[in-house]
């Protein structure tokens, strides 16, 4: 591949970054396997990247690319550590303890996040990235009035995750 | 407020959580080896391939005995030689499909065209596995009729066979040749059942959506 291609890449990595560290960082639990993903993220965009044509925004792209990636492509890495029933635990004795400050609550929400399975992560995600149910559909190809109800259920189980 | 609003003021905020990665860090990035669950499918079936074609193939070449068995049937069997050609055809016809369905899988489809595309790959490895199954438990059943045919020794053998002898000189071939595909098919379930445990998991939650 030529240079020139390698360097509008990186730009467009530079700029939009955050986006793959946003899917990263719900899919894993360490920071090395964050790397990873991004890592493995970085190498399916970039091999994509010449079918990317400048009639879509790279940004969208990435979401696709980006999800893509983690729920069905990567591998999990050995590495990975699972914490996140230990982590909850903790949370919930502190929560008895202290006040329910919005910090508190906000380390109990991204918990719970976290116990969903790789689907519910992904509405989640493209939730809090404030897409539309037009192209959460899209993104996951399932139906616009699919999507919402899936969206509905994943608020419940949120729900009952942080009341048990 | 909705818990995810909560979350959703949160998430946007532009705080400088990740570290940033630099040119220096992305470009060694775009030149690293991929681990994505396609390549190691494409791996597994192409490994797949050769290994039946070599099982296949090596007995023609390494024992002379039989070499010139087979060549002595081919030369007047043109039942035996269309099948072999007709074997070979098969194999084309499977690399084939494999490589247009391997050439279909793109990481911008959307996430169930993506899992769908990637299971049509395993299936049609599964129907080359399957298929090689069957012609091995033919070519066994096959091979022993034509032995005990056409070799004197053999034949002479099993007619002064009593009763008895013959229902249990056939239900040991059954179940050896039936315990045989089983370990194969087993070996299988494992391989591809712990490869693709969380992408069919995935791909069932998506279906059920639709249901």
């Amino acid at each position: 591949m030529d240079k020139e291609l390698e360097h509008s890449f990186i730009e467009q990595m530079q700029k939009h970054q955050n986006i793959v560290h946003k899917v990263c960082r719900l899919y894993t639990n360490n920071q090395d396997a964050h790397n990873d993903l991004f890592q493995e993220i970085t190498i399916q965009l970039w091999k994509a990247y010449p079918k990317f044509r400048g009639d879509s925004k790279f940004s969208t792209w990435m979401y696709r690319v980006g999800l893509n990636t983690a729920i069905t492509l990567y591998r999990k890495s050995k590495r990975r550590i699972k914490t996140e029933a230990f982590d909850a635990l903790q949370y919930k004795i502190k929560s008895t303890e202290y006040d329910d400050t919005e910090e508190q609550q906000l380390k109990l929400l991204y918990d719970a996040v976290h116990q969903l399975n790789d689907i519910e992560k992904a509405l989640v995600f493209l939730y809090l990235e404030d897409k539309d149910y037009r192209e959460i559909s899209a993104t996951l190809g399932i139906s616009e009035v699919n999507a919402r109800v899936k969206m509905n259920r994943v608020k419940k189980k949120l729900r009952t995750i942080l009341n048990p | 407020m909705d818990e995810l609003d909560l979350l959703k003021k949160d998430w946007n905020k532009d705080k400088a959580e990740y570290k940033n990665f630099s040119d220096k860090d992305l470009y060694p990035m775009l030149h690293r080896k991929s681990s994505s669950i396609v390549k190691t499918l494409f791996y597994i079936s192409i490994a797949e391939l050769i290994f039946w074609i070599l099982i296949n193939t090596i007995p023609y070449f390494v024992s002379d005995d039989y070499k010139a068995k087979l060549d002595s049937i081919y030369d007047n069997d043109v039942f035996m030689v269309s099948l072999t050609v007709l074997s070979y055809l098969i194999i084309i016809l499977f690399i084939y499909l494999l490589y247009k369905s391997h050439k279909a899988i793109s990481v911008i489809d959307d996430a169930k065209t993506l899992m769908r595309k990637i299971l049509n790959t395993r299936k049609v490895i599964k129907w080359y596995v399957i298929y090689n199954l069957v012609m091995a438990f033919v070519s066994m059943i096959i091979g022993t009729f034509y032995g005990i045919n056409h070799d004197p020794e053999l034949s002479s053998h099993v007619a002064s066979f009593s009763r008895m002898q013959m229902f249990s000189f056939s239900a040991f071939m059954v179940i050896f040749i039936g315990i045989f595909v089983l370990i194969i098919w087993l070996f299988y379930r494992l391989l591809y059942g712990i490869l693709l445990k969380r992408l069919n998991k995935n791909y069932n939650e998506l279906r059920k959506l639709e249901v």
